[in-house]
């Protein structure tokens, strides 16, 4: 073995130059595959479950890629939920564009649009990002429903930050048997559904999440949702309704509401986010 | 292997009535969940209303839902802990009043 080693045929490694580092080679590789084997197949996943995305099967107008483009750029202005969308790849403005042309409201109060502010307002307040003239908005009136109706929420909001991670969970959830025996029901309004947030958006799919919740009153979510109610109405002799973030998502649940579509089957209402239950009542 | 697992968590509905079909006051729950949670659809609270005022006799979700309703007034303390609240996020401060309003807006009567 010394022998071959020391060969005539063997690189003269004693006085070898050294390897000068080159800057380029990094940011080459970064440029050319920046993500690891499990986040690559994640997002492989992710572009085909919006590629095969078919509005019909979600009881929604069919969009073509071309028209959904055309379709934000046309309404982004006046219906601002849709500008988020408006840089993400064609197959996700595809569903925000199928979404918007449905009885829905998920993408208009559960979507990245929405900023902190304006959920910690709508849960402390009940202000309605969906309500786009400010003094209605302050005054608490619903910006979905018709004929100036109050708006209600529960004890917690949230919403999905980013436009590529909705669009994921609403491709994805309208695949779910549960869902689509919802959605293909002809009978009255099936019931919600929900399901793990893992399976929905994987095992880092928490990370796309985000929320306020109501603080309690007295260590009861009962008597704050009611001290809100009260304190809205114009009562100061209760507290003022208090909020914190939520801390994670992490083992939640996305919830698939239902109503019925005007093909006559029932189309997904609202889709949103809650974070793993917490021990207060 | 993980794969499999996968698909199978994936089958798993996590709401009550799906984990306790047979569970008390699955119906309740579910039904006030679908019509009368502030995520509901514009509507929902009128349309289901309707839909108990004047229940078609092979109405089966709808009757069990009553006589639920009927039960869980006589005795709150018998639904199953916050799972009523959770479900529906109401604003009336606790089960009784919410059962109560909601037996007055769909019956008008006491039960």
């Amino acid at each position: 073995m010394a022998e071959i080693r020391n060969g005539p045929e063997e690189p003269d490694r004693e006085n070898r130059p050294e390897p000068t580092p080159s800057d380029d080679t990094g940011a080459a590789r970064e440029l050319v595959e920046p993500r690891s084997r499990a986040e690559y197949s994640a997002d492989l996943e992710r572009h085909v479950v919006l590629l095969s995305f078919e509005p019909r099967r979600a009881g929604l107008p069919d969009v073509s890629i071309k028209d959904a483009t055309a379709y934000l750029d046309k309404h982004h202005t006046e219906r601002p939920w849709l500008s988020v969308a408006r840089d993400c790849p064609p197959e996700v403005q595809r569903v925000f564009a199928a979404l918007d042309q449905g009885g829905g409201h998920a993408h208009i109060r559960h979507e990245g649009w929405v900023t902190e502010e304006m959920n910690e307002c709508r849960v402390r307040n009940l202000e309605d990002p969906a309500q786009l003239d400010p003094a209605k908005r302050l005054a608490g009136v619903d910006g979905v429903k018709v004929s100036d109706q109050p708006h209600r929420c529960g004890g917690i909001v949230t919403r999905i930050t980013d436009p590529e991670a909705f669009a994921t969970a609403f491709a994805r959830g309208i695949e779910h048997p549960d869902v689509r025996a919802a959605l293909e029901s002809l009978g009255p309004v099936p019931r919600p559904v929900s399901l793990p947030i893992s399976d929905v958006l994987g095992d880092d799919g928490h990370k796309f999440c985000s929320g306020w919740r109501l603080e309690p009153v007295s260590g009861n979510m009962l008597e704050a949702l009611a001290n809100r109610a009260a304190w809205v109405a114009g009562n100061r002799d209760v507290p003022e309704p208090r909020t914190r973030p939520v801390e994670t998502f992490e083992g939640g649940t996305v919830t698939y509401v239902f109503r019925a579509s005007t093909g006559g089957c029932h189309e997904i209402s609202t889709m949103y986010v809650d974070p793993p239950d917490e021990e207060t009542t | 292997m993980k794969r499999r697992r996968d698909r199978e968590r994936c089958q798993v509905n996590q709401a009550y009535w799906a984990r306790n079909p047979q569970g008390p006051f699955a119906t309740l729950i579910g039904v006030a969940a679908t019509y009368c949670h502030p995520e509901a659809y514009d509507g929902a609270y009128e349309d289901l209303a309707v839909r108990a005022r004047s229940a078609a006799p092979d109405d089966e979700e709808i009757r069990v839902f009553r006589a639920e309703l009927q039960e869980a007034l006589a005795d709150p303390g018998q639904l199953p802990d916050n799972e009523l609240f959770k479900a529906v996020q109401f604003s009336d401060g606790s089960n009784e009043a919410f059962l109560c309003r909601l037996w007055h807006d769909l019956y008008g009567n006491k039960p």
